[in-house]
């Protein structure tokens, strides 16, 4: 069930906030959150049931595991044991057929169907089980306070990707209905669902184009490349940021305070900065549980950051390309770090300037559907196709007709009408003036949450009820 | 939570005020809706019988009025627009210069049929009727008018932004001069085959598109038709049923063939069907697999016309339409 779909909207959320609310008050917070898993596994169920067990059987397994860690004389062993199983589910599941494509090229597939949001519930759980044995003077929760946590459907299909000891005091807290809680959720949620629905279907749309270009062989003119790398930017940036608002707005809707996941990525000054804002709590999870056990900044830093985004791009998905964008961003962390050693940091802009430029091209290896396709892409980007731009724009500008060919359409940006030029310049102009000149709806005042609310709200209602297809979220996939 | 309330009710007020009455989009709307237009004003000013083909752009583009019209001895307008404009709009506008005697040839595309409701609300049309033809929004069902009311998206906004500042300077499509014209009937010409020449790589390796013969008989397109065919024949209007041209080598799948002809038979119209079925080499085509270049377009209006005035000189399917 996806979050911008009707039968979530005017079915599944009203039902389950109103009973959760209705059983929290006049019953005990234990039924109001057996309520709250049931309303979650059907909200987990209503894509495949047939995953269902996989999930409610890993919650049962972690859940008797952390009771033996706390148990046992030998936590460690027991810690091991749990990782390994989650691990090894992850990877049968999401790994098993690409790594026997490496092993065995030829290899007929093994036709092996990834059950949704694998890859968030099992960190979760790794989480569970690393703090567990990190802490054992802390308590187990409940089986059901620990059920709720892992399937409360607002971080179960992509996060974030929370702490227990963060949210299982909140979910088992005996709390009443808050109504200010629950406006703060819906305004957040709804601005979330514009950001998606508005958004980032618009940029995805125009980023199709040309990556599919790419990938059927044609070669993209400079223009045509950067306008769908442009707007892949902004398509997974507004489809994140609206995905994790709705999971927040959601959250908190229930009385839960969800960490915020996404503080405007493109407006960090350096490398390590954009991995402070995007996805942080996937970023905290790296670091906590991979980074700093690796070794952290004390020793072999550059092999711990390198190995860490390896991973990280690997968690993306199972293939080559997310490898490489792991490896990019592994790099440039470790040359960053590099760099602040030697030399005073770089001017804010010029710093902004170079990260959100590096950014950028990483996403090309990201996005393209294979190695040929991206190295297109890149060919695009340094203009070896050469430039081409639309008669009307030359006509109306003679002194460009000396870097670029006139065209009566561009076959490779947008619809190829003669006016996609100027519509995706328009479209584009405006993605990046919000993401780059306005703070993100987290650090907007209430009166301007209010005012982009004004601004977008009538166009999700277009696009959720009336448009005819809203592509599901870019993160269903990891 | 009143302040939230307010946001969302000024935002839905201030969509519906700025989509029906400022934001407009004079280059892309205005061109289907001056055809569409033109085609009206030609319907009106014909007395007496006259025959209308109605269907997307493989009407103007594959069919040429003005040679059928010369051979069938009945006054022709070519109705036909774009495949993605409403039936049931065009069916509303025709129906008012519809009278006892006249003839409608409906050589509709594959894809009319098996529309989906959602998608066919949402046509160009539903922009075109919100902003400049409410009249005939108003005589729609309701949840037409609805979505109509919601047919604008930040994409329509800033095009309608764009495409009014350029014409406010003057602006003019350069293919449309470079493709061809429409004439005075309401066909495309000059769309010649030296032009096309250019599209045949493309031709060459596309894909049309074919429905099953349940997506026909479930369509919402099958439904609109169905409609207008039973209003036809109470209203003594002549209805015959056409197949759109496409490639030979990619036919119209059997099963919606014969649903397409058994929606019009069972709805009391006749069925124009050729020996070749409409379908043509690629190389008879211009930009699209539905839009044959100059040469083939009279070709195939000769031969439409030839089969059309065998039909309407038979007096016994006349008069078996007409009960």
């Amino acid at each position: 069930m996806l979050f911008p779909s009707p039968v979530f909207l005017i079915g599944f959320l009203p039902v389950t906030l109103a009973g959760f609310l209705v059983i929290n008050r006049f019953a005990c917070r234990g039924a109001a959150l057996a309520w709250l898993v049931a309303a979650s596994l059907a909200f987990y169920g209503w894509w495949n049931p047939w995953h269902l067990p996989l999930l409610a059987g890993s919650i049962l397994v972690n859940h008797a595991i952390v009771g033996r860690i706390r148990a046992s004389a030998c936590p460690r062993r027991w810690l091991v044991a749990g990782l390994a199983l989650n691990l090894g589910l992850l990877g049968w599941f999401k790994y098993a057929d690409f790594l026997l494509h490496i092993a065995r090229p030829a290899a007929p597939s093994l036709g092996i169907i990834l059950p949704l949001a694998i890859s968030f519930f099992t960190f979760q759980q790794v989480m569970f089980l690393v703090d567990a044995a990190r802490d054992p003077a802390q308590p187990r929760p409940a089986l059901l306070s620990y059920a709720a946590f892992v399937t409360f459907f607002p971080h179960l299909i992509a996060g974030p990707i929370v702490r227990p000891s963060e949210i299982i005091p909140q979910l088992t807290r005996d709390s009443r209905f808050d109504p200010d809680g629950l406006t703060e959720g819906l305004l957040t949620f709804l601005l979330g669902l514009a950001r998606k629905c508005v958004l980032a279907d618009l940029f995805g749309g125009f980023a199709d184009t040309g990556f599919d270009a790419a990938a059927a062989g044609h070669d993209l003119t400079l223009f045509e490349a950067w306008y769908a790398t442009l707007s892949y930017a902004l398509q997974i940036y507004f489809d994140f940021a609206g995905y994790s608002d709705m999971a927040l707005g959601l959250a908190r809707m229930f009385g839960i305070r969800f960490p915020l996941n996404f503080d405007s990525p493109y407006q960090a000054r350096n490398i390590s900065e954009f991995w402070r804002r995007w996805h942080i709590t996937l970023g905290a999870f790296l670091r906590d549980y991979l980074y700093i056990p690796l070794g952290g900044n004390r020793r072999r830093h550059a092999v711990n950051l390198m190995a860490t985004m390896l991973l990280a791009g690997l968690w993306h998905g199972a293939g080559w390309n997310f490898v490489l964008w792991g490896g990019l961003h592994g790099a440039m962390l470790a040359l960053h770090a590099q760099y602040r050693r030697l030399f005073r940091p770089l001017p804010a802009r010029v710093g902004q300037a170079l990260t959100l430029l590096a950014v950028i091209l990483a996403w090309v290896p990201f996005r393209a559907a294979t190695a040929a396709a991206s190295w297109r892409m890149l060919e695009g980007l340094a203009g070896l196709n050469g430039i081409a731009l639309p008669r009307m724009i030359v006509s109306a500008m003679p002194p460009l007709a000396i870097i670029a060919d006139p065209v009566s359409v561009m076959p490779s940006l947008g619809d190829a009408r003669t006016l996609s030029f100027p519509e995706i310049t328009a479209c584009l102009a405006l993605g990046w003036f919000i993401v780059l000149c306005l703070p993100n709806i987290h650090r907007m005042s209430l009166a301007a949450r209010h005012w982009a609310l004004t601004s977008g709200f009538a166009l999700s209602v277009q696009a959720v009820f009336f448009a005819p297809h809203v592509a599901p979220f870019l993160y269903f996939r990891f | 939570m009143h302040r939230l309330v307010l946001a969302c009710a000024g935002s839905l007020l201030l969509y519906g005020l700025l989509f029906a009455f400022v934001l407009d989009r004079p280059l892309t709307l205005g061109a289907l809706r001056a055809r569409i237009e033109a085609n009206l004003a030609r319907g009106a000013a014909i007395e007496g019988r006259k025959l209308v083909i109605i269907a997307g752009s493989n009407g103007p583009y594959s069919h040429r009025c003005e040679l059928i019209e010369a051979r069938i001895g009945i006054p022709c307008v070519n109705a036909g627009v774009a495949v993605g404009v409403g039936l049931d709009y065009l069916f509303a506008r025709w129906q008012a210069l519809l009278h006892p005697g006249d003839i409608v040839y409906l050589p509709l595309e594959e894809a009319q049929y098996g529309r989906r409701r959602a998608m066919a609300e949402l046509g160009p049309d539903a922009s075109i009727m919100l902003r400049h033809d409410r009249g005939t929004l108003a005589g729609m069902p309701w949840h037409r008018q609805l979505a109509a009311l919601f047919a604008g998206d930040l994409r329509g906004a800033v095009m309608s932004v764009i495409e009014t500042a350029l014409v406010r300077d003057g602006f003019q499509d350069p293919r449309a001069a470079a493709t061809g014209t429409f004439n005075a009937w309401g066909d495309h010409v000059g769309h010649t085959a030296a032009i096309g020449a250019a599209n045949q790589p493309t031709l060459a390796t596309f894909t049309p598109f074919h429905p099953t013969g349940a997506e026909v008989v479930s369509g919402y397109g099958t439904a609109e038709v169905a409609r207008f065919l039973d209003w036809a024949r109470q209203h003594g209007v002549r209805t015959i049923g056409g197949l759109p041209t496409g490639f030979a080598d990619s036919p119209i799948r059997p099963g919606a063939l014969a649903a397409i002809e058994g929606l019009y038979r069972t709805h009391g119209a006749a069925f124009l069907t050729l020996p070749n079925l409409s379908r043509y080499p690629r190389a008879a085509f211009f930009d699209t697999a539905d839009h044959l270049n100059e040469v083939a377009q009279i070709r195939h209006s000769e031969a439409v016309a030839k089969r059309l005035a065998e039909m309407l000189a038979d007096r016994s399917m006349l008069t078996a339409q007409m009960h």
